[in-house]
């Protein structure tokens, strides 16, 4: 008796001499269930936003007084299944510190150290106002405003007020009323800033946006670009499929012709398995070829079972088995030799 | 796999990858605006040390003055065309004139002050914040029409800065009648509108306090403590009851409470 060790998985790509081949994109299909990682996929890109937005601020306004105290205004998505809202402030120094909802309704805050504790109850967003004295500091003429911010924010400087120094890149900056208005990035933020009695403000000339159109429109071009790549190669690889399903679609009758039926074989082969008779008799209804798949499918057997009783065919001279599409073909032959 | 399940995964990526690359795009590119502080912040330096030291730069200030004015203008030369190197140079020459800010303060002055420390001082910015206070109260009164008056507010306002402007009278106790005015107007602010919000709590506190009774099953379930799970069913009647009465505060109160023993109950459990 031949007895044959097989791994349970992926037997497929055991070749003869027991060494086991394992192809890379089939680790991938087996492993990956597709609709899991579309799913997945589909979970991330759903989940970024909402993770991004509840909690944190949709908007963050500053504004420095002459004086260095600084009034924040900052728009947060709260939890609106939640009792309370736990903010941390910019500093421990606050004054006239306003909370209202979506509804404009004051909410309670309770304020401890540098945090304040905002009695939510179902709202969803909320508009917290306050002015504090822990931002800017002065040593002789230069102010310093410093700032570890959570997200993106405007930062209108005092009038008459000169920038002398900055710790990192503005995003933006414009003239308003003889102020400078910055938006600036999330992150560490330090700008030395002087006030000055010289006429410092020089208009701020037409600002080129056209550099960061450019690569917006860029990334834009480039990104359907891509896809319209994509979709080309699509389409062209179902055309060849096509193609080549309607070339196997003619040769077929001329192979039909040239496939034994299974009366024959089962008489040139008299020691084959009942069960295996039905799967000849299956592949032979089907023009005479299959993909292993569609013999699961049919005979609704698990895929080790039916790669064993393909194997036994391809031994018995019965079948043989070809690659196609990464998946097994498996076609009658046209030449059976009688069994001795 | 099919051809069409890859590309549904690849626009679901791209589309990902798309929006944060827009942001990084955004968020780095301006150049104009870059020469514009940058030029600015130049004149304010050099004007500093004309100011100062007339024509007798320390070394290490000129060294450093030099560095951030060639940065000025390398960055000008740099744009448009190399926006890297924009940046670069702007962060060079703005940390150079950072750096001879700070030397010229220390060798002035040894002391840092925060703002807490010098807003006393300086009634007109505190009357600008209050004002700003007393604007965003204003448009909630509004909103919710209480008919709160904010003529006196308006009034004391008027007289602070006339007194802060002219150098007459006493504007910090003008400040601190407004601050007193402002607090009864928030109050009441907060009393009329309470009617709406109250409706709002109440259907809130109601939806949870039914989630929190689930949560209660459970835990008893799970093994939590017969008594804790009576306390926490007695705060529940207690509520119902408050809210029935309207007394909404109180409610708001014991809810909380009732948090508290819920998470504690739910610790216990784990």
């Amino acid at each position: 008796m031949n007895l044959e060790i097989v791994p349970i998985s992926r037997k497929e790509f055991l070749k003869e001499y027991g060494i086991l081949f394992v192809r890379n994109n089939c680790i991938f299909y087996t492993m990956v269930k597709v609709s899991l990682l579309i799913a997945s996929v589909i979970i991330v890109a759903v989940m970024i936003p909402i993770h991004s937005s509840l909690g944190s601020s949709r908007t963050l306004d500053l504004i420095v007084y002459p004086d260095g105290s600084t009034h924040i205004s900052t728009q947060i998505d709260v939890d609106p299944l939640a009792n309370n809202y736990e903010l941390e402030l910019f500093g421990s120094t606050i004054d006239n510190l306003v909370v209202v909802d979506e509804n404009e309704f004051l909410l309670d805050v309770d304020i401890l150290d540098d945090s304040a504790l905002i009695t939510t109850f179902g709202s969803s967003i909320i508009f917290v106002d306050y002015d504090i004295h822990d931002l800017v500091s002065k040593q002789n003429r230069v102010w310093t405003f410093s700032l570890n911010s959570p997200s993106d924010f405007t930062l209108l400087l005092p009038k008459n007020s000169a920038i002398v120094g900055m710790t990192n890149l503005p995003i933006d900056m414009q003239l308003i009323n003889e102020q400078n208005l910055l938006t600036l990035s999330s992150g560490e933020t330090e700008i030395d800033y002087i006030f000055s009695t010289n006429n410092i403000f020089t208009p701020l000339e037409q600002t080129d946006t056209t550099l960061n159109f450019d690569y917006f429109l860029y990334l834009l071009i480039g990104g359907i670009v891509i896809i319209i790549i994509i979709i080309i190669l699509i389409t062209k690889t179902k055309r060849k499929s096509v193609k080549s399903i309607s070339e196997t679609k003619i040769i077929d009758p001329i192979q039909k012709n040239e496939i034994i039926d299974t009366e024959t074989i089962f008489k040139l082969k008299p020691n084959i398995r009942e069960d295996d008779k039905e799967i000849v008799k299956f592949i032979s209804s089907k023009g005479g070829q299959v993909f292993e798949s569609e013999l699961r499918k049919k005979f609704l057997q698990p895929r080790t079972t039916m790669w064993r009783a393909v194997k036994r065919l391809e031994r018995n001279g019965i079948i043989e088995i070809e690659k196609k599409d990464l998946q097994n073909l498996v076609k009658l032959r046209k030449n059976i030799e009688e069994e001795e | 796999m099919n051809t069409l399940t890859f590309f549904v995964i690849f626009v679901l990526v791209f589309g990902i990858l798309f929006t944060s690359l827009i942001n990084d795009v955004y968020a780095q590119n301006n150049p104009d605006i870059l020469i514009h502080i940058a030029t600015q912040a130049d004149k304010q330096i050099q004007n500093q040390l004309n100011e100062i030291f007339n024509n007798s730069i320390p070394v290490e200030i000129k060294l450093l003055y030099d560095k951030g004015h060639l940065s000025v203008k390398s960055l000008k030369n740099s744009l448009p065309d190399d926006v890297e190197k924009s940046k670069k140079d702007f962060l060079t020459a703005m940390k150079s004139f950072k750096q001879i800010s700070k030397i010229i303060s220390k060798s002035t002055s040894t002391t840092k002050i925060t703002t807490s420390e010098i807003s006393e001082i300086d009634f007109s910015s505190q009357l600008d914040r209050l004002e700003k206070y007393i604007k965003t109260l204003k448009t909630i009164s509004k909103k919710h029409d209480t008919s709160v008056d904010f003529t006196k507010v308006y009034d004391l306002f008027k007289d602070a800065r006339n007194q802060v402007n002219n150098g007459v009278g006493n504007p910090s106790e003008t400040i601190d009648q407004l601050k007193y005015h402002i607090i009864s107007i928030e109050e009441k602010i907060r009393n009329s509108s309470s009617h709406g919000l109250s409706d709002r709590i109440k259907q809130f506190v109601n939806k949870q306090v039914n989630s929190i009774e689930e949560k209660l099953e459970k835990a008893l379930e799970s093994g939590a403590t017969k008594t804790q799970i009576d306390k926490a069913h007695k705060l529940i009647e207690e509520i119902r009851d408050l809210i029935s009465k309207n007394q909404i505060s109180d409610a708001k109160i014991v809810f909380h409470e009732l948090n508290k023993l819920l998470r504690n109950i739910e610790l216990s459990v784990d």
